[in-house]
């Protein structure tokens, strides 16, 4: 570590790091485009400019993610000549900017606005056409790239050649003729497209099924966990005035995901955001009944969800040890996704919190024959599939009614966006849940509802 | 003008001399012969003494002294990777075109220079980028490589000895930016010839990442005189700071255009006068570049400055490659303007924003005022932009060399700017022809 001084302030900066990360890590902000801390730093897009003063030489203006901390280096990052630079620089950005802001996907969270707000660009000086190119070309099914506001800052190129490794797009043409494209435009492949359009730092790469969705400001953001896989990538969770998920992002977390997260993950809302939501009317009664399966048949399965949190795990294990049974957790079969970057394929995201509070994994085929079987948690019904009809009878709590004519009865419970709580990954790493949005009307959690029937068991013990 | 020694464009005047046979009656291949296997073989240092004594500086544009670029080179007992030269010969800075004739009439000299570099730096190989539109540059240059790998002068064991050098040819595709020593390492790994970030300087991180040198040909062709005949005789000819002899590309508008060998001294109204024959139609020179159209203009009354490095700085000005552009009074500065900045909008990489929208920006806005469609903000536009993009504010150096002469029109050629955007009009006419797309 060497002793640097930003903005007056004398901090510890890593010398294999640049200049750049340091002033981030102490909370200094840097614009910056082609800069991102997951790829190599290629300087190419020179608005990461700061002043740089070193021993007794004069001072510079440099770009700080070409520029590695030296013992001494005294940076300044709100200097005029700092400023006057990086308002040079983007006076030259949004010269052949189309300026769509009001119809761009990106608009309040994208890096080009912010940084012309913070350096007070109020008016352009030229007189010339601004560069006519493609405003919707389909990079694939995934994402849909306007070459018309992309700066060239080529962190997607990048990402393709430093993350996944198979290099898929590239800058083609020279100068202000330059375009993103890939190959004799062929389609993107892999689970991994989704990353370039966080990666973007303006609106020129959109995702093909958020564009048009939501304006970013109207999306309430809440921390969550990846629920595709064991490898419980840290998300965030973004809900539309209450109502619709509209996207799953990646939330940085260095043990984990990186940056990163996989399409199959960024894209699954279509189970949370399906209608049909079972609701928590007639639960008193659903209950009652419940109590009168379980006290005829007091060696029930307990079947839980592979989505259920280390909190429910905990509520079913209370409620399975007064009763002596054993309780499983449903894990179906790994799944082809597996890849070597973030899937998995073991689709249990809390496999390892469940099976080290004493849950035993439960293929869906090894169910067998039960006169009575509790599923209990989101999905349940989904992931036990064919196997659910075997069951004599099935107590059902989980967020979509099932079809199987078994079921004698089905109470709502919230989905993992709906309700707090912890899940613990492949690697032994807490992945936190927050409620995003509420869930459907008088809708409880496990948490509640099965020591409430605990109760109910225990005050009217069931004649023998 | 005094008489002078010449020794660059010598062998250029003999017919057939591109062949071994007549290269070698010429004295080919001596000075490599005195390095490996004279009376006294020279070790590497020696060689590399020998050039730092010559004070020969690079004949690329940059000007560094090419003695001490080669003492940049790791030392191999430290640090064993294997090492490279690269030759730039990608040869496209506007108005330059010497080095195209010595590759065309001398391709020995370049092979010979190469391979004594090659033992001064102890580099494996050399690779000479050629510029892709230099066809016959590439024949003669890779028939001389076979010829004198045919006769043991390159590959295993160069002339009997433990010296072993490979020469690798590739073809540039047309890009100007290959030009820049990063951009041209690029381009031979095959990649985009996007220049690379520096630090890290070619001689730790170049080729593939191995220590590499790049020099332009005209140095690597001096080298076998300085190495045959001493660097100490070498630095007695020219001027302080700058020394020997170099190849001056005369264009524009003068009588006899063409590739001249002087000696530093010379000033550039002796060049254009008593070497070119004068300015053509009997007319006066309104402005010229020294050295291809990346360097900032000189005014046609300061024809009297001597041609070298030190004293074209007096002037504003560098001696870039010495391709001296002369441009006529009958010329209009903003169509000059016009076809230099399109030049550099066309060949920008692009990587940079400052060079890759401001390059476009400036094409625009001469183009509208040479074609009387200027707006009255337009001059000092162009004078804040060519700031925004120089110096030293970009990758490498194309956003300088595009804002260079920009700044110099603007300081020298003001009036006449101002005048073209208020009149709406060029005040001096010439013939539009119009260009369609790329080359």
């Amino acid at each position: 570590m060497t002793k640097i001084t930003v903005n007056g302030r004398e901090v510890e900066a890593d010398p294999k790091k640049p200049l750049i990360a340091a002033c981030h890590s102490n909370h200094v902000e840097v614009p910056h485009y082609c800069y991102h801390p997951g790829l190599e730093p290629v300087g190419s897009c020179r608005i990461c400019q700061v002043e740089v003063q070193q021993g007794t030489g004069p001072a510079r203006v440099v770009v700080a993610c070409r520029t590695y901390p030296a013992e001494g280096m005294v940076v300044q990052t709100e200097s005029a000549k700092a400023h006057d630079t990086r308002r040079e620089c983007l006076e030259f950005l949004l010269k052949n900017h189309p300026l769509d802001c009001p119809i761009c996907d990106k608009a309040g969270e994208c890096d080009l606005q912010d940084y012309t707000y913070a350096e007070g660009q109020s008016a352009g000086r030229s007189h010339e056409p601004r560069r006519p190119l493609e405003k919707r070309k389909s990079l694939g099914d995934v994402i849909v790239l306007d070459e018309e506001r992309c700066i060239l800052c080529s962190r997607c190129v990048r990402f393709f050649e430093e993350v996944t490794k198979k290099p898929q797009l590239t800058v083609s043409d020279l100068g202000s003729r330059s375009t993103i494209s890939t190959f004799a435009d062929r389609p993107l492949t892999g689970n991994y497209q989704g990353n370039i359009a966080d990666l973007c730092p303006v609106g020129a790469l959109t995702l093909s099924k958020f564009r048009f969705q939501a304006r970013v400001w109207n999306l309430v953001k809440m921390v969550s966990t990846c629920a595709e896989c064991s490898r419980g990538c840290s998300t965030t969770v973004e809900v539309l005035r209450g109502g619709e998920v509209k996207r799953f992002r990646p939330r940085e977390n260095m043990a984990v995901n990186k940056w990163w997260l996989c399409d199959t993950g960024r894209f699954a809302f279509g189970h949370v955001n399906a209608v049909n939501r079972l609701d928590g009317s007639g639960t008193r009664e659903n209950l009652a009944r419940v109590r009168e399966l379980l006290a005829e048949d007091p060696s029930a399965m307990l079947v839980a969800s592979p989505f259920c949190t280390q909190e429910q795990g905990a509520a079913i294990l209370e409620f399975a040890r007064a009763r002596g049974v054993q309780p499983y957790f449903l894990s179906p079969a790994p799944n082809a996704l597996k890849d070597d970057l973030l899937h998995t394929g073991d689709p249990c995201p809390n496999r390892r919190g469940l099976t080290e509070l004493g849950f035993a994994p439960l293929a869906p085929g090894e169910i067998g024959k039960p006169r009575t079987l509790l599923l209990l948690g989101e999905r349940s019904a989904e992931l036990a599939g064919a196997a659910l009809a075997s069951a004599q009878r099935v107590v059902l709590f989980d967020c979509h009614a099932s079809s199987s004519p078994n079921v004698a009865v089905s109470i709502g419970v919230p989905t993992h966006v709906e309700q707090s709580g912890t899940w613990i990954n492949n690697d032994g790493q807490r992945g936190v849940l927050g409620a995003a949005r509420q869930a459907p009307s008088q809708v409880r959690p496990l948490t509640r509802l099965l020591p409430e029937l605990a109760a109910l068991l225990r005050a009217q013990p069931a004649p023998r | 003008m005094k008489k002078f020694e010449t020794w660059l464009l010598d062998r250029c005047k003999v017919a057939n001399a591109h062949t071994l046979a007549v290269y070698k009656q010429l004295g080919g291949y001596s000075a490599l012969a005195k390095v490996l296997k004279g009376d006294k073989p020279m070790t590497p240092a020696e060689v590399i003494n020998e050039m730092k004594l010559s004070e020969l500086r690079g004949r690329g544009g940059a000007g560094f002294p090419t003695g001490m670029k080669w003492t940049f080179m790791p030392d191999p007992a430290k640090d064993p990777r294997p090492r490279y030269l690269a030759i730039n010969a990608d040869e496209s800075e506007p108005g330059t075109c010497k080095d195209r004739v010595l590759m065309e009439k001398d391709p020995h000299g370049l092979v010979e220079g190469a391979l004594i570099a090659c033992y001064a730096m102890r580099a494996q190989a050399a690779y000479i980028y050629v510029r892709g539109e230099y066809r016959l540059s590439y024949q003669r240059l890779q028939a001389a490589i076979d010829e004198a790998r045919a006769a043991g002068l390159v590959g295993k064991n160069v002339l009997g000895t433990d010296f072993s050098c490979e020469i690798h040819m590739h073809k540039g595709a047309g890009a100007y930016i290959c030009g820049e020593e990063t951009g041209l390492m690029e381009s031979l790994e095959g990649k985009r010839g996007h220049p690379r970030p520096k630090p890290p300087f070619p001689a730790a991180f170049g080729l593939w990442g191995q220590p590499t040198t790049v020099n332009n040909v005209e140095t690597i062709f001096n080298v076998p005189t300085i190495v045959a005949r001493g660097g100490a005789w070498h630095a007695a000819i020219g001027t302080k700071g700058s020394k020997g002899n170099f190849l001056c590309g005369i264009s524009g508008h003068v009588e006899r255009p063409g590739v001249y060998e002087l000696p530093f001294g010379v000033t550039a109204r002796e060049i254009v006068e008593e070497v070119a024959g004068g300015v053509w139609k009997g007319r006066k020179c309104k402005a010229w570049f020294p050295g291809g159209s990346s360097c900032a203009l000189v005014k046609g009354e300061d024809l009297d400055v001597v041609l070298d490095h030190d004293s074209l700085k007096t002037k504003g000005s560098s001696l870039g490659t010495a391709a001296m552009i002369i441009i006529d009074d009958q010329t209009s500065i903003a169509r000059v303007m016009e076809i230099i900045a399109r030049f550099y909008d066309h060949e920008s990489c692009g990587q940079c924003s400052q060079c890759r929208e401001g390059t476009q920006w400036l094409s625009q806005i001469f183009h509208r005022i040479a074609t009387g469609h200027g707006q009255a903000d337009d001059v000092a536009t162009i004078e804040s932009l060519a700031k925004g993009m120089a110096p030293g504010k970009t990758i490498c150096a194309l956003s300088d060399a595009a804002a260079i002469p920009t700044l110099s029109a603007v300081r020298l050629f003001k009036d006449e700017l101002l005048e073209c955007v208020r009149a709406k009009k060029d005040p001096i006419p010439y013939p539009r022809v119009e260009y369609a797309g790329a080359h």
